[in-house]
């Protein structure tokens, strides 16, 4: 494939971004063009999370979401598959499926009547026989399909056919993913419906966040939350932040986490019930045997991560699951759902809920902070001074030996811009190389250096 | 409640409540809007009985022949799903002066109407539905409405403002949230 070409060569684009000297071009968050280039250089080429297996999981259930800004379908097929199309009829551009969820036995467009089968195929033109020429096929007008892969539960499509495997574009952050989707061998089941809401920042602010942003919550972003997670008789006077942990950034792909360890894991967060059901007992000890193999799971505490460009969680039993739907370079709708241990008693998978509403949804007391912060950043990006003055993101730049060895790939200290620059990295290779020959991970000749 | 009820609309009784109940509720609304739109939020607190619950379901666009699940159900999570405790840290973090979706203020307006109240078999004990519109404006430009409707369950009380709300279920006229976040109370 080649790239339109625009104003944005891919030597103005390589100049957004300095890991080097750890500076931002704010632009990156506001452009207009670039954000249009976004669309069809990285949501079009990307893996993007669209929800859980269990949202659809009777065949005909269906889910309709957004790649980038296309929206899908995304339908249980009778043979227990999952499939994705473009949800717009190739007739007028209409959308075809226009609720949220529910169970179909075919779509049929409410502007014409052309009619879809659960897996896309186009079966049904009206008048077709009286009205359209007799060489009109309808397998030349299905909707466009993505491709689907499944990572333990989470659904994720890809619109193109050149990229990578799931799995090989997940690199070797997948040990990270299992300490959320891979605690019991029952793995685990989506608890409610999507929960939408609308941020007027760019997706990057978030997804960055996520990716490798502890330093927010260890200082001023989050402190009312701790607040509201308190037992009545202490007060903000005994919150210390913890010091120590680490981020890991994926060896390809923008991927990245951070985690505290050797910490309590936090009823101020999710609660005493699913503190101690992540702490200890039965499903603690079962999650540790099958993890330990790949890093001390037991030691880890809270935790945050993005899957590149725009899939986000929190392990540890906030268990908040989102895509940051970019909707223009100005405004985001944050989709979240809440996922559990399949196998979780009944009083956890409640209490979970519940915790999750509390904590990490709009109005949770620490997800509403967020929302504030990313709509000043943006309404200030307006400015000439502001668009053109480069943001700092040095931290721990060139900060070396913070590697932990016991945990898998690279690591560094958990405050550290590590896996910013990462993720700007890498926004920046698949911004500006138009081919999977030199984009795709190279096979890996050499073992990470620890 | 099954959620399919939500749909459906209040079951009014056939006989209207006396002019006094009616008077005594909706006064008791206008109170609790102005400790809301004016930061009294430890008043505001005070107002939930130690057993409420506190839930606004998320509403989904639905095809009319699923219309019945609309709302998720009890237990699966919504925009609020609390208890006492939980409130009451809300509250508590409202009141920190580190809140910063709500630091500085907000400026909000409650507006309640719509008021129809059904007696219940309980003594001093009753079903009211209402509607409201909750505007809030914030930092220099930022304006968001709320609409919907809150079907509560009020138990008459000694002293306080006359009542204690110990169920209140707010039904959004949003499918998507359309404001950043949701840091208003309803």
């Amino acid at each position: 494939m080649s790239f339109n070409t625009g104003n944005w060569t891919s030597a103005s684009i390589h100049s957004l971004v300095d890991t080097e000297q750890g500076k931002i071009d704010p632009r990156i968050y506001t452009d207009q063009e670039l954000y249009e280039l976004e669309l069809e250089r990285v949501f079009g080429r990307s893996w993007l999370l669209l929800g859980h297996e269990s949202h659809v999981p009777k065949k005909g259930d269906y889910l309709t979401t957004y790649m980038g800004e296309d929206p899908v379908v995304m339908v249980r097929q009778r043979d227990g598959s999952i499939k994705v199309f473009h949800n717009q009829c190739r007739h007028r551009g209409m959308r075809i499926c226009r609720a949220d969820c529910g169970n179909a036995k075919a779509f049929t467009c409410t502007y014409h009547g052309w009619a879809y089968d659960t897996a896309g195929k186009l079966v049904n033109v009206p008048f077709e026989e009286e009205a359209f020429p007799s060489d009109f096929k309808k397998e030349d007008w299905g909707p466009l399909q993505a491709r689907v892969e499944i990572y333990k539960g989470l659904v994720f499509a890809n619109w193109d056919p050149e990229a990578p495997d799931l799995l090989t574009y997940l690199s070797d952050a997948t040990p990270y993913m299992d300490t959320m989707l891979d605690r019991s061998e029952a793995g685990t089941e989506v608890i409610g419906t999507m929960q939408k809401w609308v941020i007027p920042c760019n997706w990057k602010f978030a997804a960055e966040q996520f990716a490798g942003d502890m330093y927010h919550a260890a200082t001023t972003s989050h402190l009312a939350a701790v607040v509201a997670g308190l037992p009545e008789d202490q007060d903000l006077s005994v919150f210390q932040p913890h010091m120590k942990g680490h981020q890991f950034l994926s060896e390809w792909g923008g991927h990245g986490c951070g985690f505290y360890l050797d910490t309590a894991r936090g009823s101020v967060r999710v609660g005493p019930l699913v503190d101690k059901y992540y702490s200890e007992g039965p499903a603690f000890e079962k999650a540790k045997e099958r993890l330990e193999s790949k890093m001390p799971y037991h030691r880890m505490g809270a935790s945050h991560m993005t899957i590149f460009p725009n899939c986000s969680f929190l392990p540890y039993g906030m268990n908040t699951v989102r895509t940051w739907h970019p909707k223009g370079p100005n405004q985001i709708e944050v989709w979240a759902f809440v996922i559990v241990d399949k196998d979780a008693p009944q009083e956890i998978k409640d209490e979970l809920a519940r915790q999750n509403v509390r904590t990490f949804s709009a109005g949770g007391v620490y997800e509403q902070d967020d929302g504030e912060n990313w709509v000043e950043i943006q309404n200030a990006l307006r400015g000439y001074k502001s668009k053109t003055a480069p943001l700092a993101m040095q931290m721990g730049l060139n900060v070396q030996g913070k590697n932990n060895p016991e945990f898998p790939g690279q690591t560094s200290y958990v405050f550290s811009e590590d896996v910013a620059r990462g993720f700007y990295s890498h926004w920046v290779r698949m911004m500006s190389e138009s081919s999977w020959d030199t984009l795709r991970p190279q096979p890996a000749t050499t073992a990470t250096v620890k | 409640m099954e959620v399919k009820e939500l749909v459906k609309p209040f079951k009014w009784a056939d006989s209207s409540p006396s002019l006094e109940l009616q008077h005594e509720i909706e006064q008791f609304y206008y109170k609790e809007a102005q400790l809301l739109d004016h930061s009294e939020f430890e008043a505001w607190l005070g107002l939930m009985d130690k057993d409420i619950h506190y839930w606004m379901p998320i509403r989904m666009n639905r095809l009319g022949r699923e219309m019945a699940q609309e709302y998720t159900a009890i237990g699966q999570g919504g925009h609020y799903d609390d208890t006492y405790e939980t409130m009451r840290g809300r509250i508590r973090a409202r009141v920190s002066g580190v809140n910063w979706a709500e630091n500085p203020v907000s400026r909000t307006r409650h507006l309640i109407s719509n008021v129809m109240i059904n007696e219940t078999e309980e003594p001093n004990t009753y079903e009211v539905v209402s509607s409201f519109i909750v505007y809030r404006n914030r930092s220099e430009n930022q304006a968001d409405i709320f609409p919907g409707e809150r079907r509560d369950v009020l138990r008459r009380s000694e002293g306080g403002l006359g009542f204690k709300i110990a169920r209140r279920t707010i039904l959004i006229d949003q499918s998507t949230l359309l404001s950043n976040n949701l840091s208003v109370f309803f």
